[in-house]
This record gives C-alpha cells, sequence and structure tokens, in this order.
C-alpha cells in the first residue's frame, strides 16, 4: 500500500475541504483508516462543514458508504455536515443505487460544491439570527 | 459444455483479497463478460460477494476460506462465491433504508447483475452475467 495521504485537508472560508487521493485507494484496505481519518477530524472540530473531493477516485465498494455514513451522523450531532463533489458517472451510480443521493448533498464539481456550501451554510446562519432575534422578542 | 475459466482460493481476511478480485475481472474481460473500461461494476460485484462471504459467512474466521469459481456455458457466465458459513436467502436481505450503516452489497449486486441467489447445498452466492451483443456483460448503467 502507499505511503500517500488518503485525504489532504484544506480550509476554504468555513468549509473544510478534504481531498481524496490516488485513483483507487478506496478498497478493502484502508477504508477503516479512510474512516477514521474522517471521524477524527468530525470528533475533534463539533460543526465542522467538511466537503469531500472525489475527483481523484475512480472506485469504491460500498464499505467506504458506510464510513460515510458513520460520518455524516457524527456531524448532524453537532449541526456540523458533510457533502461530496466531483463524484464520477460510476460512482454517482452507486449513491443512488443505494438510495445514498437521498441523504448526501452531492455537487457536480469542487468549485460548484464549494459556491452553494458556502451559500447555504450563510443561508442558515442567517435564519438562525432571525429565530434568535424571534426568541429575545 | 460449461467450462470454468476461472477459480480460486482466498483467505478470510479482506486485506488479501485484491489480487485475486484484479485476477477475475481480468479474465472476464479477456472472455468478453465484461468489456475493456467498464469493469467498475463486476469489480464491485465481485468485491461486495467476496467481502460478504468473508465477514457474513466466514465471520473472518482464518481457519476458513472463500472459494471464487467463474464458468462459463454458451451465453452465460456464472460466478459462485463459496463460503463456509450458515447460508442465507438473498430475498430476505431487506433493501437498506437511506440512512441504514449496512446492507448495500447485496443491494448493488442486485441491481447490476442479471441474477442472484443464495445456493444452500453448495454454500455459494451464485450471481450470472448474460452475454449482450452490444455491451458484453454486466448491465449498462449510463
Amino acid at each position: 500500500m502507499s505511503n500517500e495521504p488518503l485525504i489532504t485537508f484544506e480550509e476554504q472560508g468555513s468549509i473544510l475541504v478534504g481531498r481524496i487521493q490516488a485513483t483507487s485507494v478506496l478498497d478493502a484496505r484502508n477504508v477503516a483508516a479512510f474512516g477514521s481519518l474522517l471521524l477524527s477530524r468530525a470528533e475533534s472540530t463539533p460543526g465542522i462543514q467538511i466537503l469531500l473531493d472525489f475527483s481523484q477516485v475512480s472506485y469504491l465498494s460500498s464499505a467506504v458508504l458506510n464510513e460515510l455514513l458513520k460520518v455524516h451522523r457524527k456531524l448532524l450531532e453537532t449541526n456540523g455536515s458533510l457533502r461530496l463533489a466531483a463524484l464520477n458517472q460510476d460512482i454517482r451510480k452507486v449513491f443512488e443505487i443505494t438510495n445514498l443521493d437521498k441523504v448526501f448533498v452531492i455537487y457536480d464539481s469542487l468549485g460548484d460544491g464549494l459556491r452553494k456550501f458556502q451559500r447555504s451554510i450563510a443561508i442558515e446562519a442567517q435564519e438562525r439570527s432571525w429565530n434568535n432575534i424571534g426568541k429575545q422578542e | 459444455m460449461a467450462e470454468t475459466f476461472f477459480s480460486a482460493v482466498i483467505p478470510s481476511s479482506v486485506d488479501e483479497i485484491q489480487e485475486p478480485l484484479l485476477q477475475a475481472v481480468a479474465a472476464l474481460t479477456e472472455r468478453h463478460w465484461v468489456p475493456r473500461g467498464r469493469e467498475f461494476y463486476a469489480r464491485l460485484c465481485l468485491e461486495e460477494a467476496i467481502v460478504n462471504a468473508i465477514i457474513h459467512g466466514n465471520a473472518s474466521d482464518r481457519s476458513r476460506s472463500v472459494r471464487l469459481e467463474m464458468t462459463e456455458d454458451r451465453d452465460v457466465c456464472i460466478i459462485k462465491v463459496f463460503d463456509e458459513g450458515e447460508g442465507f436467502s438473498v430475498d430476505e436481505v431487506p433493501l437498506p433504508h437511506a440512512d441504514a450503516v449496512s446492507g448495500r452489497g447485496i443491494c448493488i449486486i442486485r441491481h447490476c447483475m442479471e441474477d442472484v441467489q443464495y445456493n444452500k447445498e453448495e454454500k455459494c452466492l451464485v450471481m450470472r452475467i448474460k452475454r449482450k451483443v452490444e455491451d458484453h456483460g454486466v448491465q449498462d448503467h449510463e
């Protein structure tokens, strides 16, 4: 197995972008390590907003889907979220077959994802502030 | 007359499936059951079946093994994944709820293969691919 990191992280505004490295890293040998890496980010930063870039990924199995769901659930506990971007056609189809396209927000590209995710965070912040004003009144 | 064109014995460890898995996919491609460049779903179905056999069939017990056998008989390719467990009924595996954390492997295989059943007598998952004139193999997902 290669020593390159499974995911490289970079903060872009209020979003943590995780770029999955290599084309077929998410096979049975490193799925658990992949899940642990994401879960540790979710646990160490409550409320974190993660956008995962799949543009380098050509293959994954259902074990990866299970890891993504665990992270998604953990993030929901703290109002964080995990969104996905740049899935190839085959991988996107796997999400559709397994109904996970209804669980995850999936963007066509990283750029598209960053723009729309940022906007949705801004709208949610606005709604929270309006709710707080309503409670004070 | 049926001809077995690939067989492999795989230890019950998910860390050791990649080599036989990729060899099996290459064999399917060479025999024109799966077109070159379209191996994604064949690899996925084989991996899901083998991992299920290791984890659920053999309970990850390294003293047990999984056997993969691929046979062709005219216009049908039959893929069998043998385990040493108690067996199960594919039809009784429910479709996973959207947020269920497991159970998607069989769901994927059911969607991609022409047919899938568990043979309790032989203790194997049996998947079938029918040769197609247009795309030679696993169902088109375009």
